[in-house]
């Protein structure tokens, strides 16, 4: 369990991030604790809190938050064979608590010989609790500092995606489709084009992965 | 309006984590499927920041948000750390405002 405390250590500074931005872009504080109890997932809860502020009809908030997180069909694919034996109530709890950091961890733990699911449900669940507690904080933190734009807080969230981005670059292609979703998403902004347009270039952008050789 | 997109987006989250644990699906995604999905998020977080760093407020940068995008790109990949290039590019935009 040792190695988990700098995701612990991560989970709780990029959750109180998550309260400022939130309750600074003008959302309010039970829909800030609702998105983090109901939807728990990082990056696509920054998501929502940009596209929530941009006044983005509601169905694109919830597909893109739908496009963020189809990884985690590929999550749950591989770790399935592990949580066959549960029922399926104890499958679908597992499931809810499923997120990168978490993956990331029973991963490495049942790559270690590692059999047991306590392992997995001890650092899942906590994540949960750390996540819901940072977001209170950062509420908390929010609604005291004022004007967001005086500190560059507002350019916080913008500074989360790009760090998210930049970490999850493996390929040299990764970074081909992140730069071309970026400009031609920029650019469709700077034209007025809706965000519906922005959201579906960044759709686009992974098929270069498609038809990539490499 | 707002509780609709947390409780769809909250049914769409549950929906991709729990579907292969709910249910078994036989076979394999084919090769260009799943590199597909698994840079969907690195495009559609690398949307997200375009317009926020061109047109920042709805209108074209003056040049503080680029900058500061660059210096927090260098940052993570030096220093593996999200934590680091939040404070830089908040940081740097602050100043950068201020000029």
């Amino acid at each position: 369990m040792g190695e988990g405390w700098p995701v612990l250590g991560t989970t709780l500074v990029v959750g109180t991030t998550f309260g400022v931005v939130a309750r600074q872009s003008g959302l309010q504080p039970l829909e800030i604790a609702g998105m983090s109890i109901f939807v728990f997932a990082g990056a696509s809860q920054f998501a929502m809190v940009q596209l929530l502020s941009e006044k983005a009809p509601t169905a694109i908030v919830i597909a893109s938050v739908l496009f963020i997180n189809l990884r985690h069909l590929l999550m749950a694919t591989s770790l399935r064979a592990q949580v066959q034996a549960l029922p399926l109530v104890g499958r679908l709890v597992a499931a809810f608590f499923l997120t990168d950091e978490s993956f990331a961890m029973a991963t490495g733990h049942f790559r270690r010989g590692g059999r047991s699911l306590a392992y997995y449900f001890v650092f899942a669940v906590s994540l949960y609790v750390l996540w819901n507690l940072a977001t209170l904080a950062g509420v908390a933190i929010g609604g005291a500092i004022g004007d967001p734009r005086r500190f560059g807080v507002d350019f916080a969230i913008t500074a989360t995606f790009i760090g998210i981005v930049v970490l999850a670059i493996r390929r040299p292609a990764d970074i081909v489709i992140a730069i071309a979703a970026a400009l031609v998403a920029g650019g469709l902004a700077l034209a007025g084009a809706s965000t519906i347009a922005v959201i579906t270039a960044g759709a686009l952008a992974p098929l270069i992965a498609v038809f990539a050789r490499r | 309006m707002i509780w609709i997109a947390i409780f769809g987006s909250a049914v769409a989250t549950f929906l991709v984590r729990s579907l292969p644990f709910a249910v078994t699906i036989r076979g394999r995604l084919p090769g260009g499927a799943s590199r597909y999905l698994e840079a969907l998020p690195v495009a559609i977080i690398a949307a997200l920041v375009g317009p926020a760093v061109v047109a920042p407020a709805s209108a074209l940068t003056h040049g503080a948000e680029p900058v500061a995008a660059a210096l927090v790109i260098a940052t993570v990949a030096w220093r593996r750390s999200l934590l680091a290039g939040v404070i830089v590019g908040v940081v740097a935009v602050a100043l950068l405002r201020m000029i």
